[in-house]
């Protein structure tokens, strides 16, 4: 999986792209809480080039959405693809991580 | 049991990596499988993904020797299965299945219930000191 992000005027965007699994998820942990230390609380995670994600992948989605919110801000996701779609929808999940359709719609009304 | 149409089989020790070599062979195999509809490859696959990363992540090895993990994939006219196996390892606590979700704000524990809600029926067997998982999924061909 290859992580970037950019800060932008309110928020960092991380793109994730390739397979979010037991390989990857300790890498986003990582990648989200060196944001996070940099001082961008509010994060979207873009999931458009993020094929795949399974248990581990979407638990570690859970741990960076508690250490953005402990450090006053907030984790959205954007752009899911259908595989993703549905392993949030059957964990309900879905409740947990609010999608936006793109990055940029994630922050636009607060 | 009517003949299986493709297969694809993997063996090596269960570590992370393992699970990056299992799902490009599972890739692969829809390559030769082109028949099956997108909506069971994307469930199957992530089941069958689900059950491997399990056997990484908590199989215990019953002796000196690092556990191994087997994935044996065959695709049939009108269902998929897979036989997932903990080579070596100690009989899992719970018989191998906890399909409960956990709470919302759990970091993990989803993965059986998942596999649960993926496939048609799962089944976990022990036999000769290996913890097999057999998942299998009903699929028409589109």
């Amino acid at each position: 999986m290859e992580l970037s992000y950019e800060v932008k005027d309110s928020y960092a965007e991380i793109r994730a792209a390739g397979r979010l699994n037991m390989v990857s998820a300790p890498k986003l942990r990582e990648f989200v809480a060196d944001v996070v230390a940099s001082g961008s609380s509010r994060i979207v995670v873009n999931l458009e080039d993020t094929a795949f994600m399974d248990s581990s992948g979407l638990g570690a989605l859970i741990g960076c959405l508690k250490a953005a919110r402990q450090a006053g801000g907030d984790l959205r996701i954007a752009a899911v693809q259908p595989q993703v779609k549905m392993v949030l929808e059957l964990t309900s999940m879905d409740r947990v991580l609010t999608s936006y359709a793109s990055a940029a719609e994630a922050f636009e009304n607060d | 049991m009517t003949d299986a149409l493709a297969r694809r089989s993997f063996r090596d020790r269960a570590t992370p990596e393992a699970i990056e070599s299992v799902h490009n062979q599972l890739d692969a195999l829809w390559e030769d499988a082109s028949f099956v509809p997108d909506m069971d490859r994307m469930t199957f696959t992530t089941a069958v993904i689900e059950a491997a990363a399990n056997v990484v992540q908590h199989a215990v090895p019953e002796s000196a020797a690092p556990v191994e993990l087997g994935v044996d994939i065959s695709i049939r006219q009108s269902s998929l299965e897979a036989r997932v196996s903990a080579f070596g390892a100690a009989r899992p606590e719970g018989g191998g299945m906890e399909p409960r979700m956990p709470g919302n704000d759990a970091e993990s524990g989803r993965g059986l219930a998942l596999i649960r809600a993926l496939v048609t029926t799962v089944t976990f067997t022990r036999q000769d000191g290996t913890n097999v998982w057999i998942l299998s999924r009903d699929s028409t061909p589109a």
